[in-house]
């Protein structure tokens, strides 16, 4: 078991391939996209006015619109086709419109209208636009209701224009930062996708280098199952019990994400996630012929990973199939597990339900590991046997 | 989307508010919380996504006209649930504050279009200019699944050239082209691009003819940027082969090249709102210029001038392959593929 161990430990370093995605691929790429998403929120989305009515109401909304940070009045236009061309060519993100009666009516009592106009092809711009304008709008309208109602006090104008108060409060993730939304799931992805790239890599390495291609060298240190299984799995273990802390707890302190987690509940997170990410890449490791197949392989399924865990689009809404499907990943459950203790403060009483599921998946992923070891070991003495054969 | 209540104050108006929340296309109510800390636990096992927190004594304070508060809970931790649920608990928010305004109001004798204007002065007329509901797929697939296709070019491009050296086939494969480069490497992969074409031709037909996606710019244009798409794919996976002629290291390269373009196309946070370096090294990526083109010329429906500098980014990257053509030729007569 030890020499097995050492062995891999040797491959790991000395193969080129494998050090990249083993080492340098956990290590670089969590801060490149920790440095991406950094800025969190979109900020002074420049936005194009059409004002039409050249009053001192439009001029105020258009004020307190400017004062808003997400976005910024950068351009005033004469009409709307201007303004539109200013969209094609990518200066503004939306328009915002005052009808030349915007002033009139709203002197006049009557509801006056702002068009907002949006360019949908990216979410985040069009979400900022709208809450800033919708902001204002109800600021404005607010004190105007004030000034027209009929109130002695203060306090009275206050209560007839509001008279259900409410407040908003975010509980959890509080900045809306999207850096904060998404950097837990792809830090814990990418754990995964590594460990199954570096020993796809290494498996792939040792059919190549064997004669008949066979995952298993002909060694008198290659003869049990269990042997095999639990000296690579713990040269894995070893180095990404390492990984693990570095991507779950330095990483979020380096670029200040929000990170609630308590050593108690994340040890109890990593292990079985990390292990069934061990076992499910060695199970997998069986089906690489040539070390760069396995690139094929991990790289496409990362993306849909990603998504199936319900990091964008919200859990109760993905597909049954689906949802069926990313069950067998232990990434889905890994990133949920970590986001609800990292993200939301739980314990691991709260993700009961993923906890279990990865400790499912180890135990299900290891004895498939062991059944397809013992295939391949049967098939290497096969084929050392048939040589020997031909040689007499 | 599930939404849990925490209503101490329970009489028929806190009810009723929470029966319209019910009806509400996006939110549903999932569950009933006997106090705050219970419901902050639920979201912390994901059941559910935002709660309504109505105190005792609110419909009390509501009649007495005392300005009651109600408050509202949402987690942020999925973007997009939280948007929407928050969304919809202002509007439930206003509701109830329009209700008891607007049952003053008729009481004092005001017709409706009175109590409307005065409960709302300012109106917002919301146009989201071609994606009407929000959808979010025209988000996500439009972006994400040709990422994926340009990940596979890339790939099998450096792949298929690089298994030629990996077998010991490279000099017999030069050989069949008179050992001129050129003809070789684009011999190999005109077949490829013709099924990439095809591909990618599905892919639209069935995005913009099936699904139908909002493509005011054409079918022409849409055609014109697969072209350009598959091309620069190719010749980026032929320009960085050519850069290392080692089936290994090119490939890595290609992949992490390409995850990466996920996040620096900037088609779900923005590339403006990155750090300026980021954003100089999203030009480099090709399927930031796949999304500009797309969004400016497909999705808008703009002219494709406006969109000038991406097309000629992708023309430059197809041109690339010019530079290296010379060591893969050299790595093809030389080298020896060293496992």
């Amino acid at each position: 078991m030890c020499f097995i161990w050492l062995q891999e430990m040797k491959t790991v370093v000395k193969d080129e391939g494998a050090l990249i995605f083993f080492i340098l691929l956990p290590l670089g790429y969590p801060l490149l996209y920790s440095w991406i998403y950094n800025n969190e929120v979109v900020q002074e989305v420049p936005v194009a006015v059409v004002d039409l009515s050249h009053s001192k109401s439009s001029r105020e909304f258009i004020q307190k619109f400017n004062a808003s940070s997400s976005v910024e009045a950068k351009y005033y236009c004469n009409n709307l086709a201007e303004a539109q061309s200013l969209i094609g060519k990518q200066a503004v993100h939306g328009i915002l419109y005052f009808p030349a009666d915007f002033d009139h009516r709203l002197y006049r009592g009557e509801s006056a209208t702002v068009g907002v106009y949006c360019d949908m092809s990216l979410m985040l711009n069009y979400k900022a636009i709208l809450s800033s304008a919708q902001a204002v709008s109800m600021s404005m309208g607010h004190e105007l209701t004030v000034s027209k109602s009929p109130s002695f006090t203060k306090r009275d104008e206050e209560v007839s224009s509001k008279p259900l108060d409410f407040d908003e409060v975010p509980i959890f993730n509080a900045t809306g930062g999207y850096g904060n939304a998404i950097i837990p799931a792809v830090l814990v992805l990418i754990l995964q996708q590594a460990l199954l790239l570096g020993i796809g890599m290494s498996a792939g390495t040792a059919r190549e280098n064997s004669r008949y291609q066979d995952l298993v060298p002909i060694s008198k240190h290659y003869n049990g199952i269990f042997r095999i299984v639990f000296g690579k799995s713990m040269c894995y273990f070893m180095i990404y019990a390492v990984m693990g802390a570095y991507i779950t707890m330095c990483v979020p302190r380096f670029f200040s994400f929000t990170s609630m987690v308590h050593a108690t509940d994340l040890i109890g997170l990593m292990i079985p996630y990390l292990l069934s990410c061990i076992f499910f890449g060695m199970m997998l490791s069986c089906l690489v012929r040539y070390r760069e197949n396995v690139m094929l392989l991990v790289v496409f399924t990362s993306v849909p990973m990603l998504f199936l865990s319900g990091i964008s689009w919200p859990q109760t809404n993905i597909p049954g199939a689906w949802q069926g499907v990313s069950w067998l990943i232990p990434s889905t459950f890994g990133i949920r597990g970590y986001l609800r203790i990292s993200s939301m403060g739980g314990t691991l009483h709260d993700i009961q339900p993923e906890y279990q599921a990865l400790w499912i998946q180890t135990l299900v992923y290891f004895l498939m590991t062991c059944l397809v070891y013992r295939f391949q070991i049967i098939r290497a003495r096969r084929h050392a046997l048939e040589a020997k054969k031909a040689l007499k | 989307m599930p939404v849990g209540i925490v209503d101490l104050d329970n009489t028929t108006t806190t009810r009723s508010l929470i029966r319209t929340l019910d009806a509400f296309q996006t939110s549903r109510v999932a569950a009933y919380y006997p106090n705050v800390n219970d419901a902050r636990q639920a979201i912390q096992r994901n059941e559910i996504f935002a709660f309504l927190y109505i105190p005792k004594g609110t419909t009390e304070e509501l009649l007495a006209s005392r300005q009651p508060k109600i408050s509202f809970y949402y987690s942020n931790v999925t973007l997009l649930a939280g948007g929407t649920l928050f969304k919809d608990l202002t509007t439930i928010s206003l509701l109830g504050s329009a209700a008891v305004g607007s049952a003053k109001l008729s009481a004092l004798g005001k017709t409706e279009d009175e109590i409307a204007a005065f409960l709302q002065p300012i109106h917002m007329d919301l146009h989201m200019i071609n994606n009407p509901s929000a959808n979010y797929n025209v988000y996500l697939s439009t972006v994400m699944v040709p990422g994926v296709i340009m990940m596979f070019i890339f790939l099998i491009t450096v792949y298929s050239i690089g298994t030629e050296l990996k077998f010991k086939r490279s000099k017999q494969w030069l050989k069949l082209a008179n050992n001129r480069i050129w003809p070789a490497v684009i011999g190999k992969l005109l077949p490829q691009t013709c099924i990439f074409l095809t591909f990618m031709s599905v892919y639209s037909w069935y995005l913009y003819g099936y699904l139908n996606f909002p493509h005011p710019g054409g079918i022409g244009m849409i055609l014109l940027l697969s072209v350009l798409t598959v091309l620069a794919s190719q010749a980026f996976g032929v320009f960085i082969f050519g850069l290392m002629p080692s089936l290994r290291m090119s490939m890595s390269i290609c992949s992490l090249w390409a995850v990466l373009g996920f996040s620096l196309s900037g088609a779900t946070y923005p590339v403006t709102s990155m750090s300026p370096m980021l954003e100089a090294v999203a030009q480099m990526i090709p399927l930031r210029h796949y999304f500009m083109i797309y969004q400016i010329c497909i999705f808008n429906g703009f002219p494709l001038i406006d969109a000038w500098w991406n097309v000629v980014v992708l023309c430059a990257i197809i041109c690339l392959p010019v530079f290296t053509m010379m060591n893969i030729k050299r790595a093809m007569l030389q080298y020896v593929y060293i496992p």
